[in-house]
């Protein structure tokens, strides 16, 4: 399948009406700008304080870091008070489909730190519409009706620069089976199997069972994706596959580490996947708590210190990744990625799983 | 189903190493009854059923010295273990007591069941006992400082944020758990139990550690992820899986030093 046709397939399908857009708009006392428009980055004192009372269902990640900016906010604005209930990204987002068909709301926002789980809840149609003027501050390629992504990470091909170098590396991501090089992965860690879930929603589930098949042969396990960067660097494989932040923060301990980041081109192989939020509450505090998490603080925060990609406007890529405007990444819908019941089948029956 | 949980900051690190449950889990042979969150309250039933327990064991000793491998029936060592409300009290106040009574319950049936000598089966018994009265001893003191409202109870930690010292101090509990589960002849909750660790707990944390150490963490990765499970299904003896998870339990604590080094360094949000 052809990226220009996904492009009209798949990308920003959910378009919200006219009637929407100015409901969204109106519950917001902040200025609207025209669809369309980007939005410089926000300052938090730019910022209207919080107040009332929310409750965030939070999925664990980050270390402790997502915990961090949300202890900021609640600093912040006295007259706020924030619920987190806290747990794996995929069990809340079962809990909260499990809450509605029993009736409860008991959460009015989720943050969850992969896209599989967002898809999940929009999908139950649970995911209320979001007001352009919020989501329009984000990059264009990130804006979506009823989810806000926050920050982002891009699958890479970390290699040991020592063993081949990076022209070697195909850019498209289908040709490398066709190569000889020996290859890490972590087939059970969730980023990849998201990777997988892209490759078959673009390329198909025949010449993804292919790509699976071939490297199947000459791969190497490894438990995650941490793993699979510092085997590239020990010289275990020739490449990996891993999210780029592993290479980033083992170059930042381990500035001499032997490994390199190479990137393919408009494929699943530099998907860039987000964290994002949802809200299930249509009110002024819960928009207003998600700007902040927009705001130029927060944005900078998560770069510098989770190596995250911001994904507004004008704030610097964490040290050490090329700009987000260098990188291709594959247009696709993120949500929809939380197909990923096929592709597990698929790795199954492949005995890769 | 109830656990026990600390409240006060101070204690902490007298108390963690009590209480090894922050997390909420599933006791093997069924629910945790209500009475650990009322320990001093239980007792003399606990230590009437430790006398219960070791009489028992005596009988059975006594039985094999008299009559034989093939009269003396080892499982009711297994069935007796599990049918006191002790057995709960311990296995949440103090999992490495817990691991050592089912190593004492194991050796003396394997040692009837093999028809070693009585000396060794005594000597297996001795050890059984002298496990029993430190959990004894263990519970006291944790009924001690829940009455002192230092434990406390609470339905659930969801919403409960770690911060990275207590969620390596759960991780060392989770260790602790698995080495309990191998001394229970479980390796595979045993496996899970430290793969759970790994993937839930340890993975948001090396994230910021490999900015530090990546050395330790490389080590760590290998523990977590073959040292560990290749020991839990191996043929290795408690005493093998304990030195495992000790060196591990010592690489966390290193974890725990460069990670404050981290917290204290870190910018703030706003």
């Amino acid at each position: 399948m052809k990226l220009t046709v996904l492009a009209g397939t798949f990308f920003r399908m959910q378009r919200r009406s006219l009637s929407q857009l100015l409901l969204a708009s109106a519950i917001a006392p902040w200025p609207t700008y025209l669809a369309g428009q980007t939005q410089t980055s926000v300052s938090v004192n730019d910022l209207p304080p919080l107040e009332g009372e929310l409750t965030l269902y939070l999925g664990r990640g980050e270390g402790g870091l997502y915990e961090n900016v949300l202890q900021a906010i609640t600093d912040r604005n006295p007259e706020f008070d924030l619920n987190v209930r806290r747990g794996p990204t995929a069990a809340l987002a079962n809990a909260i489909i499990a809450e509605s068909k029993a009736g409860i709301n008991r959460a009015d926002l989720f943050w969850a730190v992969d896209t599989g789980a967002i898809g999940l809840i929009a999908a139950q149609g649970l995911a209320l519409n979001l007001p352009t003027n919020l989501t329009n501050q984000l990059m264009p390629e990130f804006r979506y009706d009823n989810w806000l992504p926050i920050s982002g990470r891009v699958r890479t091909i970390p290699f040991n620069r020592q063993r081949i170098s990076g022209d070697q590396i195909p850019t498209d991501i289908m040709k490398l089976p066709d190569s000889n090089f020996q290859i890490g992965w972590a087939p059970e860690y969730a980023s990849f199997q998201s990777f997988i879930t892209a490759m078959r929603i673009m390329e198909g589930t025949a010449a993804t069972k292919e790509w699976l098949t071939k490297l199947n042969h000459n791969s190497k396990n490894y438990a995650g994706e941490l793993g699979v960067v510092m085997g590239v660097e020990r010289g275990e494989v020739d490449l990996g596959f891993a999210n780029h932040y592993y290479t980033l923060r083992l170059k930042s301990g381990k500035p001499e580490a032997r490994v390199d980041l190479a990137f393919t081109k408009g494929d699943a192989g530099c998907l860039i996947n987000a964290s994002g939020i949802l809200t299930m509450k249509e009110d002024e505090t819960t928009i207003n708590f998600m700007r902040y998490l927009l705001t130029k603080e927060v944005q900078s925060y998560l770069s510098t210190e989770a190596f995250e990609i911001p994904l507004v406007g004008g704030i610097a890529s964490p040290e050490g990744l090329q700009p987000i405007e260098n990188l291709s990444p594959p247009e696709i819908d993120l949500t929809q990625l939380a197909d990923l019941r096929p592709t597990l089948d698929l790795m199954r029956e492949l005995r890769i799983l | 189903m109830s656990i026990l949980i600390i409240k006060d900051a101070t204690s902490k690190v007298i108390l963690l190493i009590f209480c090894s449950l922050v997390s909420f889990f599933a006791l093997a042979n069924g629910e945790i009854g209500d009475h650990v969150n009322d320990l001093q309250g239980h007792l003399n039933q606990y230590e009437e059923e430790v006398v219960w327990l070791l009489k028992e064991v005596t009988k059975l000793t006594n039985h094999y010295q008299n009559k034989g491998t093939e009269a003396a029936v080892t499982d009711v060592l297994i069935d007796n273990w599990e049918s006191v409300d002790f057995h709960a009290a311990i296995e949440t106040n103090y999992i490495q007591i817990y691991a050592s009574i089912w190593q004492g319950i194991y050796g003396v049936k394997s040692s009837i069941d093999e028809g070693k000598e009585i000396a060794i089966v005594e000597q297996e018994q001795s050890n059984l006992e002298r496990a029993m009265w430190q959990a004894l001893g263990a519970v006291k003191l944790a009924a001690k400082y829940q009455q002192e409202g230092l434990l406390g109870g609470q339905p659930t930690t969801d919403y409960t944020a770690l911060t990275s010292s207590e969620t390596l101090e759960e991780i060392k509990s989770s260790l602790d758990r698995s080495v309990a589960k191998f001394a229970e002849r479980l390796p595979e909750e045993a496996t899970d139990i430290v793969l759970n660790a790994y993937l839930e707990l340890f993975e948001g944390l090396e994230g910021d550690l490999i900015t530090k150490d990546a050395t330790l963490v490389e080590d760590l990765e290998k523990d977590f992820n073959v040292t560990l499970p290749q020991a839990l299904n191996s043929s290795s003896t408690l005493s093998e899986v304990q030195t495992v998870v000790e060196s591990m339990k010592g690489k966390l604590d290193r974890s725990k030093v460069l990670l404050s080094e981290i917290d204290s360094a870190r910018r703030d949000v706003f």
